[in-house]
């Protein structure tokens, strides 16, 4: 198993983003999003068969004629004197019933993605995910920056609607970025690359759903179109927004009334500082987390 | 053979053209397990290879089945002057790619196999009474062409609808279509009140053809036993139980159940074989 090349492009000190699926789908459709409005050009891919079980067979007068595999491939795009190279995974390649990669075969992809980042010298990583918080689906996503150097957190503090996760102590969930999107960050650090891992927030009662949070991508391409310097048009996230919404909604009016009443509060938090006191307490922020909780594990009995 | 690949070899056979009869130990009806095993019973196949199984399957305990601690097996059985190699194994939980390509190391490298043939069951809303059919799908119009003179349903147009992920049949058809090894799919349909408990008209279904193709020369009056006791069963649960025989009825007359009634269905089979035998 390995990469398989098509073109080498000729390319100096590229940056690579990359991104795979993961909650709210937040980070793959930033990254996908904007490879996709760069007319980004395909040049190669990690090879599946040893990651992957296949996702479609096609059969036509009894005759297997295909069977599809997720794809993981490599694009590159030269925009306003910013060389990119794109890196989307259409799964993780995880190991028995794991939702996001972890182990060997994860270490072995984040690997197989570094190796083509070295090859082109690229100078700068950056991927992207979903930060589990205690937000409202109706506020603007912030985004949670997490380098994997010291001398970055100054230029993150730089950027708009972004907390660096000691900003954000006691308010989040989240201690660690879990499957492919955090451990790239970790083995690019291993391997001596500088990395920023960018991911918008989302609800916490929309992290077990299986829906797509484009509000949060589009926070993460803000701060990300930004870092690289380059500029574009990011409507095509509010139309996609605007669909996700009414579904997220829909759920809304299902959960019940008395943990809507404490989620509804979430609708007026403003963090005017980074790490400034909210207007919700650490106690009521634990009871909302908990009715949440309750009201998801009675739902997931069918209850 | 591959370098690497976890294969276990006792004795090598002595074949020189062989075909490959494969099934899974675990499908509807028991299918792949039944048929594996009457081929080594009664062509007397010997074991000569195994496929190990630390990184197929989640090794953290075993499961019980029938009061017994079962162990996943993925083994290889010769029938030597039949040119036959039958595998059976336990479907693999990971790593699909590095197993279908150690099987087929085994099969080409050891056995040299010129045709692959994989047993499947799917399951039916079709009652117990309808005629069988066997359904084909293969990874090459050559080896379509070539089983023309057997009784199939070989024009089947399929995709996998969103959400669902290909049979690992068809996964190991492409696998071997990439080593140039003609592969046949049989699919049989099984009645779904009988898909937790044994089938023996779809074994016959498989069995027969398997016996004209690679001429093998089976008797099958042992079978046909089997399929008479099982069909006076159910006739005997039809006449006890009204319901059983009105559900029947109507799957009979093609017209489907609820999924009340089927679990109803089900129930009162599994049940009744349960207390007969």
């Amino acid at each position: 198993m390995g990469i398989r090349l098509y073109q080498e492009p000729h390319l100096e000190n590229p940056i690579l983003v990359a991104s795979w699926p993961g909650i709210g789908n937040i980070g793959i459709i930033a990254v996908d999003t904007l490879r996709g409005m760069l007319e980004a050009e395909e040049f190669g891919e990690i090879e599946p068969w040893d990651f992957f079980y296949p996702k479609r067979a096609v059969i036509h007068k009894g005759v297997l004629e295909y069977l599809e595999l997720p794809d993981n491939k490599f694009y590159f795009k030269v925009i306003q004197g910013k060389e990119l190279i794109f890196f989307v995974g259409e799964e993780q390649p995880t190991e028995g019933d794991r939702v996001y990669a972890e182990g060997k075969k994860a270490y072995h992809m984040a690997k197989l993605v570094l190796d083509v980042a070295e090859k082109f010298k690229c100078r700068r990583i950056y991927t992207s995910g979903a930060a589990v918080a205690l937000t409202h689906h109706t506020m603007k996503p912030r985004v949670w920056a997490v380098p994997n150097s010291e001398r970055l957190i100054q230029e993150i503090r730089g950027y708009e609607n972004t907390v660096l996760t000691s900003d954000i102590e006691g308010r989040g969930e989240q201690r660690n970025i879990t499957g492919l999107n955090g451990l790239l960050l970790g083995v690019a650090k291993k391997r001596g690359f500088e990395a920023i891992c960018l991911m918008g927030e989302i609800p916490v009662y929309l992290q077990g759903l299986p829906l797509s949070y484009p509000k949060a991508s589009k926070s993460v391409l803000e701060v990300l179109t930004r870092s690289l310097k380059i500029e574009v048009n990011l409507d095509k996230l509010d139309e996609l927004d605007q669909r996700a919404q009414r579904r997220i909604e829909e759920f809304y009016q299902q959960i019940p009334l008395a943990i809507r009443g404490q989620l509804d509060r979430l609708r007026h938090v403003v963090y005017d500082k980074p790490a400034g006191p909210g207007p919700i307490t650490e106690e009521e922020k634990k009871k909302i987390m908990d009715d949440v909780e309750k009201f998801f594990k009675k739902r997931g009995q069918g209850g | 053979m591959s370098q690497g690949y976890p294969i276990k070899i006792y004795r090598e056979p002595d074949l020189s053209q062989s075909s490959l009869v494969l099934g899974w130990s675990e499908d509807a009806g028991n299918l792949g397990r039944k048929v594996t095993d009457y081929l080594n019973r009664k062509l007397k196949g010997q074991e000569f290879a195994e496929i190990e199984p630390e990184d197929f399957f989640s090794l953290g305990g075993v499961t019980i089945e029938g009061n017994l601690a079962q162990f996943p097996e993925s083994k290889f059985y010769a029938c030597q002057e039949l040119e036959l190699v039958v595998f059976r194994s336990a479907p693999p939980g990971a790593e699909w790619y590095k197993f279908l390509n150690s099987i087929l190391d085994v099969a080409e490298h050891h056995c040299q196999v010129k045709e692959l043939y994989i047993i499947g069951a799917m399951i039916t809303s079709g009652a117990h009474t309808s005629p069988r059919q066997l359904f084909t799908v293969v990874n090459s119009a050559e080896i379509k062409e070539a089983l023309n003179q057997h009784d199939l349903v070989g024009d089947m147009d399929y995709q996998t609808p969103p959400g669902e992920r290909p049979t690992l049949n068809s996964f190991l058809l492409w696998v071997a279509k990439g080593r140039n090894i003609p592969g046949v799919s049989l699919w049989v349909p099984i009645p779904f009140y009988l898909a937790a408990m044994e089938d023996p008209q779809a074994e016959k279904k498989v069995l027969s053809f398997l016996n004209k193709r690679l001429d093998l020369k089976i008797d099958f009056s042992d079978v046909d036993q089997e399929i008479r006791e099982q069909n006076e069963q159910l006739a005997r649960a039809r006449s006890l139980f009204p319901e059983v025989d009105d559900y029947i009825n109507r799957l009979e007359s093609n017209l489907t159940l609820s999924e009340e009634e089927n679990g109803e269905l089900i129930k009162k089979i599994e049940e009744f074989v349960r207390e007969s035998d």
